[in-house]
């Protein structure tokens, strides 16, 4: 009867450990805490980890094969049991920053810096407590249901990262500790423009938070390292727009990047550096990126362009326009590949803007003013450049002109402002500044044509009065031999 | 020849040489003098007008008011605050050169060309310019305003 | 013309009796010999000094000596003031030509030996008015108040500075303080227009006064040779029309000068700018400065530029002395010793100019 009774046992003994290993491997925590019925095993069987046959104790340590929990959970063992803080990061990065175990373990093409690329980003900052990093892996990533960030389910999932964000930087409790300055309504925003919307429908190609921002990687956006700084925001942007093979089905165009790099806003911002010049966020927005409105154009370049934007606002121009549905600015300047005005753009002829609209028998009256304009301006140019070139004339001949040239600076500014005056379509204003240039030119001409006058009568001068002075020299060189003559008859 | 034509010829020679020496005497001394009167009489800008330093008395200066004063080759902006203070600038524009006015109303020095604004410090507040306006030193000797470079 | 002359003649004669004046003039004769044409460049010195106080005062008018407009009232006067172009150019050439030819009446001087008994007042206060010229230059080139002016005093009164016990004083007098500032430029203009002129004129008077009393030297080979083979011409009218001839033409050069190589004004001395390259001081001044460059920093116990100013000091002094230690000149005899210390001194003079210009 004993041997009925131990062959069962016998067996199961062999079988159990059998059992157990067919389990994808001896994970005793598992097998105890889901018997428990806690959330963090029941979503550990989801987990990729659990795929890739890592146990509980991968990350919490101990002994994975023990049984008994005193041995499963021993410190020795090293259990760490919930870790807190950078514990958990740290916990991540025992294997994830591990090339051995990355690579030659699991054949892994992950990158192995993230904690190291992290901790240098702004949400590697210290949090309130001072202890730790503001974020820790599994802020985003969660704990135990950790899957792939190509699947649907990560949090990460660019249809699920909004939310993910969100969760802090929606919350202006939460941000009041760190950035008060900070806004908060980024995902509303977002949810508003072209990007959000087809995100909210589904489309996983379209941009979300981590596209431009980055993930282990974001910096503040006044970061020079940041992917949204002004500087580097056109190589963001252009990483999906600029490609057309991703942007294929999208129907709109993909050369934004390169007309906007040869343009004079362009050439501003990624050449000289100048942080006044607009990058795609200033004209399209950060959040709520969209293109601006037939109407609403002139205010949009007028937020840095605001002379010119007033003035069109109340030229003729301006209800022409908008009845025609013709974009404001954008119609002679042109959006993305804006190049520098110059007064080609006014006039008549066939390369000016505004023989596109106005011709002798068509828009008539503007086309009298247009011809009329230009011409001003040019003759305004013909009449500075001819001042400066006598003044420079003059001060070759080294006459002192210093006052003059002081003078021409304000011929300069009239043409200058005569270019912005330009965007009120008004022949009589248009003309009183040029009148103003005109007048101040052609008291500096006058100026230098006088010292180049001086300069040559010196000259004529000192001619006349060598003359005069070679005569008298003479004769009275004769007068002396006369005189000696006679007094050696004398003698 | 003899002697008594021979003198004569010499007296007509000498009288020659005198007209022609009196009257370049004559014509010499009169190219002395008349650059030398010229000289004399005041020119139409009666004084030097360089403002390098001196702008005037602090009383004619109004609160609330600026001026562009030249100093040197340069235009330079005297701002006089409406609580009486004294600044001064480069009146050029760090933008496109153009010359900088003061705005009662907006209360910023202001440039008309491309509505760039400068605070009351010279700071570039709004608008294309690239970097503030250099400052000025602005001196007070009893009533007298001058300015002269930040040293 | 001639009879209202001499009626003006007759009437100051009656009060003031001129005959004896007038008959001593007419006796004036000027040695003839193949070194007589040196003796004009005493008359182109007066006349160059003359041309100087004429156009002085005529800057005087519109010239400003303060920190703040004496730049500008400079440019005023070279743009806006009618022919100020050329009273400003005449002014700054005159100086130049002024002192070369006050150096070629001194060496002429010398070489002739004509400082020797009984001229020996004449030398000395001949070479008082030498050294006030130089002084005339280094005051006159600091009032445009331009760059390389600032700077070439600010170098000029450091080197006067470096004399022992002496000199911080001296400097400080010259500066009218411890740096090169407006005080100064009011400085040197008095120096300028006042005081220097006053003593000048007073000299002048002197050295005047004793070329008439005592008339024009003689070489020493002429002195010594034969009357009846010696030849003069009178003063008046022969040497005064030549005399004036001359003037006439150094006054026409002045004229070319000017129009065709107008003085120029430089940028406005600016006192917290770092010197510009290219300092210098006027060329009467190079040699002395180029001997200082190239002396070492250091000789024996004694500081290298100490002792060439030192040195200079004492050829300078030497040189005012030499009626009183060149005794064969008294007796009337050749004295080689001078005529070739002359001819080193003008040789070191030309050399470390040109030395000074190239570098």
């Amino acid at each position: 009867m004993e041997i009925i009774r131990t062959i069962p046992m016998l067996l199961l003994c062999l079988l159990l450990p059998l059992m157990a290993s067919s389990q994808s491997r001896v994970d005793q925590c598992l097998t105890c805490h889901e018997t428990l019925g806690d959330k963090p095993s029941e979503l550990f069987r989801r987990d990729v980890h659990f795929q890739k046959g890592v146990s509980c104790a991968g990350c919490h340590g101990g002994d994975a094969s023990a049984e008994e929990m005193e041995q499963a959970m021993a410190t020795e063992k090293g259990f760490i049991g919930v870790p807190k803080g950078d514990g958990i990061s740290n916990a991540c990065a025992r294997c994830h920053s591990n090339a051995t175990i990355m690579v030659k373990q699991f054949n892994s093409t992950l990158p192995r810096n993230q904690l190291e690329v992290l901790s240098a980003s702004v949400h590697g900052k210290l949090s309130t407590t001072g202890k730790e990093h503001i974020a820790q892996c599994t802020t985003c990533h969660d704990a135990h249901g950790i899957v792939s960030t190509k699947e649907p389910g990560s949090p990460v999932f660019p249809l699920n990262v909004t939310k993910t964000c969100a969760k802090c930087h929606a919350d202006a409790a939460f941000m009041r500790m760190y950035n008060p300055a900070l806004p908060i309504d980024q995902l509303d925003k977002y949810r508003a423009s072209v990007h959000g919307m087809k995100n909210a429908h589904g489309d996983v190609k379209v941009a979300a938070c981590a596209s431009c921002h980055g993930s282990h990687d974001i910096r503040s956006a006044s970061d020079v390292k940041s992917r949204v700084y002004a500087l580097n925001l056109p190589t963001t942007c252009g990483a999906c727009h600029a490609n057309a093979k991703y942007m294929k089905g999208y129907r709109i165009p993909t050369d934004q990047v390169k007309r906007f790099s040869s343009s004079v806003h362009g050439k501003a911002l990624l050449e000289k550096h100048d942080l006044g010049a607009p990058a795609c966020n200033d004209c399209h927005g950060n959040h709520g990126a969209a293109p601006p409105g037939v109407e609403s154009i002139s205010k949009v370049c007028g937020t840095c362009h605001a002379l010119n934007a007033t003035l069109f606002a109340s030229s003729p121009h301006k209800k022409a326009f908008d009845k025609r549905r013709l974009p404001e600015c954008e119609t002679c300047h042109g959006y993305h590949e804006i190049v520098a005005a110059t007064d080609d753009l006014l006039g008549v002829s066939p390369e000016a803007t505004c023989s596109r609209c106005h011709r002798e028998n068509q828009n008539a009256k503007g086309y009298l003013a247009a011809k009329t304009m230009r011409h001003l301006i040019d003759s305004l140019e013909s009449s500075e450049k001819r001042a400066d070139s006598l003044v420079a004339d003059a001060e070759q001949k080294g006459m002192e002109v210093s006052e003059a040239r002081f003078k021409l600076r304000d011929a300069r500014q009239a043409r200058l402002q005569s270019r912005t005056m330009v965007h009120a379509f008004n022949e009589e204003k248009f003309r009183e500044v040029i009148g103003a240039g005109l007048n101040v030119s052609s008291i500096v001409a006058g100026e230098g044509q006088a010292a180049v006058d001086e300069y040559f009568f010196r000259r004529w001068g000192l001619g006349v009065a060598t003359l005069i002075i070679t005569i008298v020299a003479g004769s009275l060189y004769l007068t002396i031999r006369m005189i000696e003559k006679t007094q050696e008859r004398q003698k | 020849m003899n002697g008594a034509d021979s003198r004569n010829s010499d007296k007509g020679k000498r009288d020659f040489l005198k007209y022609v020496l009196g009257g370049g005497l004559l014509a010499w001394v009169g190219s002395v003098f008349y650059p030398l009167f010229a000289y004399l009489k005041p020119p139409k800008q009666a004084e030097v007008e360089v403002s390098s330093v001196k702008v005037g008395k602090l009383s004619e200066i109004e609160k609330d008011s600026g001026t562009i004063v030249r100093f040197g080759n340069k235009p330079v902006i005297l701002v006089r605050t409406a609580s009486g203070e004294m600044r001064a600038f480069s009146a050029t524009c760090t933008h496109l050169d153009c010359t900088v006015q003061y705005q009662k109303d907006m209360g910023v020095i202001w440039c008309a060309c491309h509505n760039g604004k400068y605070d009351l410090n010279g700071r570039n507040v709004s608008g294309p310019p690239p970097r503030p306006l250099d400052e000025f030193k602005v001196i007070l000797q009893g009533e007298e305003v001058s300015i002269s470079k930040n040293a | 013309m001639t009879k209202l002359w001499i009626k003006l003649y007759r009437w100051v004669n009656e009060r003031v009796h001129l005959e004896d004046l007038v008959e001593f003039l007419g006796k004036k004769y000027v040695p003839v010999h193949s070194h007589s044409v040196w003796y004009y460049f005493g008359g182109v010195s007066l006349f160059l000094f003359i041309i100087q106080v004429v156009t002085g005062i005529l800057l005087l008018l519109y010239y400003k000596g303060s920190e703040q407009l004496a730049f500008e009232s400079i440019q005023f006067i070279m743009s806006k003031v009618e022919f100020g172009w050329l009273i400003r150019s005449i002014h700054s050439w005159a100086a130049n030509l002024f002192v070369l030819s006050a150096m070629i009446h001194m060496f002429s001087v010398y070489f002739t030996k004509a400082y020797r008994n009984p001229r020996e007042m004449t030398w000395l206060t001949g070479m008082l008015m030498f050294f006030l010229a130089l002084g005339f230059g280094f005051s006159g080139y600091l009032l445009p108040w331009n760059e390389l002016a600032f700077f070439a005093t600010k170098v000029g009164t450091d080197i006067a500075g470096v004399l022992p016990i002496i000199g911080e004083p001296i400097m400080i007098f010259l500066r009218g303080g411890e740096e090169v500032t407006g005080a100064t430029l009011s400085r040197f203009f008095g120096f300028h227009v006042a005081v220097l002129p006053g003593i000048f004129t007073v000299l002048l008077g002197i050295h005047l006064i004793l070329v008439q009393r005592q008339g024009m030297s003689e070489p020493i080979d002429v002195e010594n040779s034969p009357t009846a083979e010696r030849k003069a011409m009178p003063f008046f009218p022969n040497f005064l029309l030549r005399d004036l001839l001359f003037w006439l033409l150094v006054l026409n050069l002045l004229a070319i000068l000017a129009v065709f190589f107008p003085w120029e004004l430089g940028k406005k001395a600016d006192l917290f700018a770092p010197a510009p390259a290219g300092i210098r001081p006027e060329w009467y001044f190079m040699f002395m400065f180029q001997t200082l460059k190239y002396i070492p920093a250091q000789l024996w116990i004694v500081d290298g530029e100490v002792f060439g100013i030192m040195a200079f000091g004492i050829a300078g002094l030497l040189w005012t002395l030499v009626p009183f230690w060149d005794r064969k000149s008294s007796r009337g005899e050749k004295n080689l010793l001078i005529t070739y210390s002359g001819m080193f001194a003008v040789m070191y003079i030309i050399i470390l100019t040109i030395l000074g210009w190239r570098s």
